[in-house]
């Protein structure tokens, strides 16, 4: 979710009121937005917006929209003006498969300082990377406009045929070289990958503009200290993306107090001038707003609410150019409550009666710890995220299905837990220092793959570990277990390489094999540099569950 | 406690030690006089200093006791005695070496020494000729001071020696191997004022009962004795016992509030489809929050399966928002996309499987708490698994009145405050969204839970139908680790024994 800075005198200017930090803090609000902080050696305002969908929130500008909207000192959609610019982008049909779709406008007549470049950069830089997908969807360039020679032209080119110096370079590069070398042609190099062509903005004098979506060049593509017009594009794989972000740009770039000029699009089929200016409308009705808010209000009030969430009311609801998260009556439903004030809404009690339960097994599972406890039993409640050398290696076998991840952060949680045992072995190897006799079990999910299927079974794991462990003790924990949950067993012979041979069982219920059990091998120890002997069990809950259920109806 | 009680406290060893301090006060002479192991001695002084009737106190010496030299001496006389006794006049050193049975080093000593005395002379030739002077005789009369200081009782502590016998201890200590010097810490115990008091009153060895024994309670000898009365208020050592871990304790408690609430518990797998994670809650798959960072993608098997019905009816609202009177979100729904396999990121997945369930009752309340996995790099405030509660409240006529309702009862049975604030947010699967915040005392406003009211376009294709559905969801490691006390949110998942056996129980 972006984080957006900026100074406070700055947005008191924009909105034309004297605003305190705490004003500032209550009216994100209405913007989804969290007040994060005020830097006041700096004069800088910390907002983190939480909606994506609303990304003309990102500037200064956009703020103080807002702000102006539910302080009362604008209603409706905010002006914007665009004179006919009659610049041309000239489009190739080569970057139809590879990038297709560009939007520009030209700004004039404002001097841009330090504050203001940073400030352009930021909204140009949270567009391209949440709301246009790491520049995949939108890529921004800005320019010095006096160093262009219109029409500009956007075509895709082989990566070895042009050479410029981008953007904070010295020498001359080709794209080959600039997706190798410049750390911005490694960062997004990937939204290239599988194109034998590289998309490229040229001038009339074939000065390079950019390479989008990429870096722009350092002669057109730096915009300094005191310049007062500018060439801004955008680019990308979404057309509707695409026209969004040119429209908050040059909503912001006109309340900040450029003239905006248009630019016209040539495709090699259509003609487009952007900024293209949505007229987009939605019916809202009250039963709407009565059925989603419980609020019953007048049209006047309506209107009064859209207005001031800057909504154009006629026989629709006009939705502003900067805007394209209105998918149904709801979303705008959401904004008149959201100005009429989420803590003026009455509460209303639920009435309605529903019986509290949840699952047999859930009651099961806990009645087994509840006698493990009672077994003098310390619970340990463990990641489920584990490796394989915990689950195997240590244990001294061999994978038996295992949850691998693909996109693990560190190796130490690159799968699913198959089993609980290994964790409580780790468990003991971390304690060794710690007084024994050590008891402790792990009741929880384990997951393990059979072929296509994944499937989750609870467990239990007992261990205890102290001088004198032996098979008769934690036989007699299963006993104790399976008696007081009126379930019949036997245990029979079997080899577990975990286990001392000769001294390991399976435990059967109704023909079902629920559980392992014995003295821990040596080996096994030996890998987890434990000097004591440990005996343990690891039980089958859910498989379990199923049979005792059966034994009983 | 008065002094009659604290005397019907005493044990055994507390009885036999007592008398002794009067007059001694060293450990070691204090089990010899009072017959007891010094262990035993020591422990009964340990329990007699807890009652403030002793003071211990322990003191660094330097004791002195006979080495192997020192004890042969001891018993056949020092070497210069010895030499003494079988010199006369003109005696050849080879004849009296042989006649007293000295090692070569000794006879050095005794040279050395007697001649120092005046009680020998020697004359140099082809070999030593020794002749006793007048002041030998003397000197086999009497005893020196070496000789008397050997013969005291050892081990003696250097600092207790007197003048005499401190010169002599000089002059031994020098020689080899008769002394062996050690620094020692040595206990002692005193009486205090109390103990003196005690003592006035007279010890006995009383006829008292330590134990009481299945034997006396079956030949009725209980009856004719006393027992000896304990310090109650002494400390003991700790044990540890079973107990449930606290975190699983606490997700067990916010269970029970749930179920007594009210609400029907769900539960799903571990390994869950984007489908059901992501696409059945509305959530376009070019969502910034779907970028592959933000879920654990499964290895093998890549795929799971989805009900062909439900996946078309999901899809559809995806793209043109197919059964309500929304747009969609106008894009082409990728079907292989829904069926990748990753790890639960919310819990909320469960509850578009409980939507789309056929056994879903409406009215009804459904929670579930659940662990939930988002890759992150660990530390004291990250993890990569984490448990989420959430849930929905499906009915007719729900608004966002009733949503309030919820939270407002939330706030109460969960944070035991009605001091809340509710925040417009943004969930991609609720319109309206709306954030719960509750005063705490000390930390002023927090964030409790995000909710809203399902989209339609969500409820429409898993209901079959338009139902208000309010949701909400809550990130519980935060609000454990608050109750708990515990700043390191590892530690909800401790692996320290220890941390576990002193964990409390809140």
């Amino acid at each position: 979710m972006p984080t957006i800075n900026f100074s406070l005198k700055d947005l008191q200017n924009l909105v034309g009121k004297k605003l305190t930090v705490e004003e500032v803090s209550e009216l994100a609000e209405y913007g989804k937005g969290e007040f994060e902080g005020y830097n006041k050696e700096e004069d800088e305002v910390s907002i983190e917006f939480g909606d994506t969908n609303l990304p003309y929130l990102w500037s200064v500008e956009g703020v103080a929209r807002l702000f102006k909207g539910i302080l009362g000192l604008q209603k409706g959609i905010p002006k914007i003006e665009i004179n006919k610019g009659g610049y041309k982008v000239i489009v190739d049909s080569s970057v139809s498969k590879i990038r297709p779709y560009i939007s520009a406008f030209v700004a004039k007549g404002h001097k841009v300082d330090d504050y203001l470049i940073k400030q352009m950069v930021q909204l140009q830089e949270k567009l391209c990377e949440s709301f246009g997908r790491r520049r995949l969807k939108v890529a921004i360039g800005v320019y010095s406009y006096d160093k262009i020679k219109f029409p500009v032209y956007y075509k895709a080119t082989n990566p070895e045929s042009i050479k410029f110096v981008p953007l904070e370079f010295k020498k001359e590069m080709t794209q080959q070289e600039i997706l190798e070398e410049h750390p911005k042609g490694k960062e997004y190099a990937w939204t290239l990958e599988g194109f034998k062509k590289y998309p490229i903005l040229v001038d009339s004098d074939d000065e390079v503009l950019s390479f989008p979506p990429i870096i722009n060049s350092n002669f057109t593509g730096k915009v300094t200290e005191g310049e007062e017009h500018l060439f801004i594009e955008a680019t990308g794989n979404d057309l509707e993306a695409n026209l969004l972000a040119m429209n908050i740009m040059a909503q912001a770039f006109y309340e900040r107090g450029f003239d905006i000029y248009s630019v016209d699009i040539d495709y090699e089929n259509k003609k487009v001038t952007t900024p293209f200016l949505f007229k987009d409308k939605i019916k809202v009705t009250n039963d709407q707003i009565k059925s989603l808010l419980g609020l019953e209000l007048k049209n006047a009030e309506v209107k009064r609410l859209l207005e001031k969430a800057q909504y154009d009311v006629t026989s629709n609801v006009q939705i502003p150019p900067y805007r394209k998260d209105i998918l149904h009556p709801y979303d705008v439903v959401e904004d008149i409550g959201i100005m009429y004030g989420y803590n003026n809404i009455k509460v209303q009690e639920l009435t309605s009666y529903t019986i509290g339960e949840t699952y047999p097994m859930v009651r099961f599972r806990d009645k087994v710890r509840d006698l493990l406890v009672g077994l003098g039993f310390q619970e340990v409640f463990s990641p489920i995220l584990t490796n394989k050398n915990v689950l195997y290696d240590r244990m001294n076998i061999k994978d038996f299905g295992t949850i691998e991840l693909e996109n693990y952060m560190s190796k130490t949680y690159s799968c699913l837990r198959t089993w609980i045992l290994p964790i409580l072995m780790k468990f003991l190897s971390k304690n060794k220092h710690v007084e024994y006799p050590q008891k402790m079990f792990e009741q929880g999910l384990v997951t393990v793959r059979k072929g296509d299927d994944v499937i989750d079974y609870e467990r239990v794991a007992v261990v205890s570990a102290n001088d004198k462990a032996d098979y008769t003790e934690i036989r007699q924990v299963l006993d104790f277990i399976l008696r007081s949950l009126d379930v019949d067993y036997t245990v029979e012979e079997t080899d577990h390489d975990s286990f001392i041979p000769g001294r390991v069982g399976r435990v059967v219920v109704r023909g079902k094999k629920v559980a392992y059990i014995g003295e821990i091998d040596p080996k096994v120890l030996v890998n987890h540099e434990l000097g004591v002997p440990v005996v343990g069990l690891e039980l089958n809950l859910s498989d379990l569950f199923e049979v005792a259920k059966k034994e009983r109806t | 406690m008065d002094e009659e009680k604290l005397i019907q406290t005493l044990h055994t060893y507390e009885r036999k030690v007592l008398p002794v301090l009067s007059k001694v006060s060293i450990l070691s002479e204090v089990a010899k006089e009072s017959e007891l192991q010094e262990i035993e001695a020591m422990r009964g002084l340990q329990w007699l200093e807890n009652k403030g009737i002793v003071k211990i106190s322990e003191e660094v010496k330097e004791i002195a006791d006979l080495d192997v030299n020192g004890k042969e001496y001891l018993e056949k006389g020092l070497p210069e005695r010895r030499f003494l006794n079988v010199v006369r006049k003109d005696t050849p050193l080879s004849k009296v070496v042989k006649d007293a049975n000295l090692a070569k080093d000794e006879i050095n000593i005794c040279l050395g020494v007697l001649r120092g005395k005046a009680a020998i002379s020697i004359k140099k030739g082809k070999e030593l000729i020794v002749s006793a002077l007048p002041q030998a005789q003397k000197l086999l009369e009497g005893e020196s001071l070496e000789e008397i200081f050997l013969r005291r009782s050892f081990p003696v502590s250097i600092g207790d020696l007197k003048e005499e016998e401190k010169f002599a201890f000089d002059n031994l200590r020098k020689r080899k191997n008769i002394l062996k010097i050690e620094t020692k810490k040595i206990k002692k115990a005193v009486l205090t004022e109390l103990g003196k008091k005690i003592i006035s009153k007279g010890i006995k060895m009383e006829d008292t009962y330590d134990r009481l024994s299945p034997k006396m309670l079956k030949d009725g000898s209980w009856n004719d004795k006393r027992f000896r009365r304990y310090d109650v208020k002494i400390n003991v050592p700790k044990i540890s016992g079973g107990k449930k871990q606290h975190y699983r304790r606490f997700l067990d408690d916010v269970r029970t509030k749930f179920l007594a609430l009210g609400f029907k518990e769900m539960e799903g797998p571990l390994v869950e489809t984007e489908f059901w994670n992501m696409d059945a809650l509305f959530m376009p798959q070019f969502h910034s929050a779907r970028d592959i960072h933000d879920a654990y993608c499964v290895k093998e098997p890549k795929y799971g399966e989805v009900d062909k019905k439900i996946l078309e009816k999901v899809k559809a609202s995806h793209e043109i928002g197919k059964g309500t009177i929304s747009k969609g979100w106008q894009y082409k729904f990728d079907v292989n996309k829904s069926r990748q396999l990753i790890l639960r990121t919310h819990d909320t997945a469960m509850s578009a499987r409980t939507l789309a369930s056929s056994d879903l009752q409406v009215p009804g309340k459904y929670f579930q708490t659940v662990r939930c996995f988002r890759p992150d790099v660990i530390d004291a405030s990250h993890n990569v698994e984490f448990y989420q509660t959430g849930g929905f409240v499906i009915e007719e006529g729900l608004t966002f009145r009733h949503l309030k309702g919820l939270l407002r009862m939330f706030a109460e049975e969960f944070a035991e405050t009605d001091q809340i604030k509710i925040t417009p947010a943004y969930f991609p699967f609720t319109e309206p969204s709306a954030e719960l915040h509750a005063k705490h005392p000390e930390l002023g406003w927090i964030e409790l839970a995000g909710s809203g009211i399902f989209r339609p376009e969500l409820v429409q294709p898993l209901v079959g139908r338009e139902v208000p559905v309010i949701a909400w969801g809550v990130g519980l490691d935060r609000v454990a680790m608050f109750k708990m006390g515990i700043k390191d949110i590892r530690e909800l998942f401790s692996h320290n024994l220890e941390f576990l056996r002193g964990s409390t129980i809140i």
